[in-house]
């Protein structure tokens, strides 16, 4: 459903995404680690065009990411994306938060897209917190709420950048719990993340990055088991080892 | 210093015989609000409008705002005034020039200082715009368009309504400045509030009594000002977003 073929991006003369080349399929959760630096964020961002590139294509459900012209707010609609810090919009509601791009992109009523978005904060727990401004809510929360905003498009597809990175650590199994669900739902995923329990749960797939490179792409128990490279082992050696 | 004050002038007729000379100068008030309330609904427009475009990615836009900005702002407005009053008239084709020449007072100079005082505190509303606009988290606007709204519609709905919280503060002041600056507007003839504080002072050589009572109007005029722009940044706070967050929120 995703494909990366020979990705390359400079900022100026620093080459951030070097040749990269992988896949999504449908329903599968693939996770990106690395260390900081590596380019993992900027490769999900590729898919969705907010990371614009000059070498190579992304092509999502046939359509390319990187053709001059390509309709990007017509994918992105179809995108889920879940960020770091939220990234709610904090003059609204929680449930304005939901309603907005339902609204004003899909063309979605006021009562459809409330209803939706009602169904959504109940699947993540937040029913009661529909009212509620970002700022009021915990950080574990308003990540569900991101999340919650993010399905409210019907996506084919969600990308979450690092969702627990921000989160105090006992808010961090809240969200992965919601993530966990997705995945046996079969929601396709590509995730940026250290949460190695959690890859080792769901993920079909994990990529390791580091210096712009993809330098590992394989199945879950391969990587956890036997990592090629070194540096893959050197890297889980340092984030499993507390 | 010894001064004989004599309060009793304000209930004497004025010169033009209009009426008594606290009259006259409530008159003043009223033109100087009349010039710097159309001047502010300028300023706001162009302000909002160029301030959000300097903050685009399409650069020649960006260039355009920029060389408008710094034309306006660095010229005093007194000479902007004069350019306005004087020279504007000249430039444009001879018909309409004339016409402008020609509006009876007080329209020959209240539609150059609207326009000058307008256009120049624009410039300073853009400046406060942008700044707004970029004090806000870059994932802010990334979220926007990963939902998929257009560029428009993440201004409309993402963007703008938070710049313009946080400005909020800064706008107030640049609204009292505008109705003291319009105060330059008596250089090209305008009888606004210090205008005619002046003409009484020269008719009646009672120069701190009229001064005191501008002052005085002044100081009224921007104190409610300040409390209605407090009453509207209450009514326009986010819940847990400045001040009042709640512990443990981490994020902004």
């Amino acid at each position: 459903m995703i494909e990366f073929k020979k990705v390359s991006k400079w900022y100026g003369s620093f080459q951030v995404l070097k040749d990269c080349s992988t896949y999504v399929d449908k329903g599968q959760v693939v996770v990106v680690c690395g260390p900081s630096g590596s380019g993992k964020s900027t490769l999900i961002k590729c898919v969705n065009g907010l990371e614009p590139f000059q070498e190579g294509d992304v092509i999502v459900n046939s359509e390319s990411v990187g053709r001059a012209g390509a309709n990007l707010n017509r994918l992105r609609a179809k995108i889920g994306m879940v960020f770091q810090h939220f990234e709610l919009f904090p003059h609204m509601s929680v449930i304005q938060n939901l309603n907005l791009a339902q609204t004003k992109v899909l063309g979605r009523s006021r009562e459809e897209a409330t209803e939706k978005s009602t169904a959504l904060l109940k699947r993540v727990g937040l029913q009661a917190h529909a009212q509620k401004f970002p700022g009021q809510l915990s950080g574990g929360q308003q990540q569900r709420v991101a999340i919650a905003r993010g399905l409210a498009m019907d996506p084919i597809a969600m990308l979450f950048d690092e969702p627990t990175s921000a989160l105090d650590p006992e808010m961090i199994n809240e969200v992965l719990d919601v993530m966990v669900e997705l995945a046996h739902e079969g929601m396709t995923m590509m995730v940026v993340s250290h949460e190695m329990g959690f890859a080792r749960k769901v993920a079909h797939r994990v990529i390791f990055m580091d210096q712009g490179e993809i330098v590992e792409d394989a199945s879950k128990d391969e990587f956890f088991g036997s990592p090629r490279s070194e540096r893959a082992q050197v890297f889980l050696s340092k984030i499993l080892h507390h | 210093m010894k001064y004989d004050w004599q309060w009793s002038v304000f209930l004497q007729m004025a010169s033009d015989g209009s009426g008594t000379w606290l009259h006259y100068l409530f008159v003043g008030l009223l033109w100087t609000l009349a010039t710097a309330l159309a001047a502010w609904v300028i300023a706001l427009t162009i302000g909002a409008t160029v301030g959000t475009l300097r903050t685009t990615p399409i650069r020649w836009v960006v260039r355009l705002g920029n060389a408008y900005v710094e034309i306006f702002r660095n010229v005093p407005l007194l000479v902007q005034m004069f350019l306005w009053f004087f020279v504007m008239p000249e430039l444009l084709p001879a018909r309409l020039g004339d016409a402008i020449k020609q509006m009876p007072p007080p329209w020959g100079s209240y539609v150059p200082a609207v326009l000058c005082l307008g256009i120049y505190t624009s410039v300073r509303v853009a400046e406060q715009i942008r700044a707004g606009i970029q004090s806000l988290p870059r994932g802010q606007h990334m979220a926007g368009t990963a939902l998929g709204l257009t560029l428009p519609q993440t201004y409309r709905y993402v963007l703008l309504p938070m710049a313009f919280r946080i400005i909020l503060p800064p706008l107030t002041s640049e609204f009292l400045n505008v109705i003291k600056n319009s105060s330059v507007a008596l250089t090209i003839g305008l009888l606004e509030l210090t205008g005619r504080a002046r003409a009484m002072q020269e008719l009646t050589f009672k120069v701190f009594e009229a001064f005191a009572a501008a002052t005085v109007l002044y100081l009224l005029t921007n104190l409610i000002i300040v409390l209605l722009m407090r009453v509207l940044e209450r009514r326009l706070r986010v819940p847990g977003f400045i001040g009042s967050a709640p512990q443990g929120t981490a994020g902004h």
